[in-house]
């Protein structure tokens, strides 16, 4: 793998942007409501994980395989939306302010990208 | 394929890629989403402090959701080749008469989900002298709905792109 080293260093300095934007975004305005976010985003890459092992894209005769992949391409696009839609429900029912909310969407798309980018890089190659 | 179409001009040939379904289908989720978090904003802005009306979120404003989101999922869940499966010989008895009748179902909870948050929205909060942000927990019901019908639209079509993709796989 080419991208070795340098790769791994800027991950983990925008993931650790991204994770300090969303603990000062709760712990500034002492209001930990925004670490939901975390939660949301690291639970984010998890569906299409699950769905892919449950899929079995050999299979020809049962053709609906590609149901469980739709499913957890579903879950994904729901979780995403929801880590940006979360706060900025929160600051609209004003239980937090407005910079936290800008604070914990930008600290949350750092976390989601490092996240996808990671597995991006470093996938194994599957040619058997 | 191209001989039997219905219209003039032919389908654009990104329609049929995989990647415009893989991103169909991610979209649906992403508009499912908006929607569940358009109407989760009314009804947690129904019990904040800024709502300074009486009025709040009952279990009636939850209706026509909870009939939308059934509705999505009966309609998303059937199986798609079973529509017009009379002509085939090993599908059975009727088997694309009893998808049509749950077909029609989800269309009917869906399409009710939809006219029920207009009523809710007229009934409740338009013809009584509210505030606009009172009223606006009714539009956001609205739109609630709107957006879940939006999803489930978009991913039957990008579901609906599948066959001819998986055909050209297979062969």
């Amino acid at each position: 793998m080419t991208a070795g080293l340098k790769t791994i260093i800027a991950l983990s300095f925008v993931l650790a942007i991204g994770f300090l934007l969303v603990i000062l975004s709760a712990a500034l305005f002492h209001n930990f409501l925004t670490l939901i976010v975390v939660a949301t985003y690291v639970v984010a890459p998890l569906p299409n994980w699950i769905a892919g092992r449950c899929a079995n894209p050999d299979d020809f005769i049962e053709s609906n395989s590609s149901a469980w992949l739709d499913l957890g391409r579903f879950v994904t696009g729901f979780l995403v939306v929801m880590g940006i839609a979360l706060p900025v429900l929160l600051a609209h029912c004003a239980l937090i302010q407005v910079p936290a909310m800008v604070m914990s969407i930008i600290g949350g798309l750092l976390i989601y990208g490092t996240i996808i980018s990671f597995s991006q890089f470093f996938k194994e190659e599957q040619d058997f | 394929m191209s001989t039997d179409r219905l219209f003039r001009f032919p389908k654009p040939a990104w329609l049929n890629s995989a990647n415009t379904r893989t991103a169909g289908v991610y979209l649906a989720g992403a508009f499912f989403s908006l929607g569940f978090f358009f109407f989760i904003d009314a009804s947690v802005f129904s019990k904040s402090p800024l709502n300074g009306s009486i009025v709040h979120i009952t279990f009636v404003d939850w209706i026509p959701v909870i009939c939308s989101a059934l509705g999505m999922l009966v309609i998303n869940s059937i199986e798609k080749s079973r529509l017009s499966a009379d002509s085939f010989s090993y599908s059975g008895n009727g088997v694309a008469w009893k998808a049509r009748t749950v077909l029609f179902l989800g269309f009917a909870l869906m399409a009710g989900g939809l006219a029920g948050s207009v009523t809710v929205m007229v009934l409740k909060y338009l013809f009584k002298d509210y505030a606009l942000r009172t009223v606006y927990m009714g539009v956001a019901n609205v739109v609630a709905n709107g957006l879940v019908m939006l999803s489930s639209v978009i991913l039957w079509v990008s579901q609906n792109m599948e066959d001819d993709y998986t055909y050209n796989l297979q062969l």
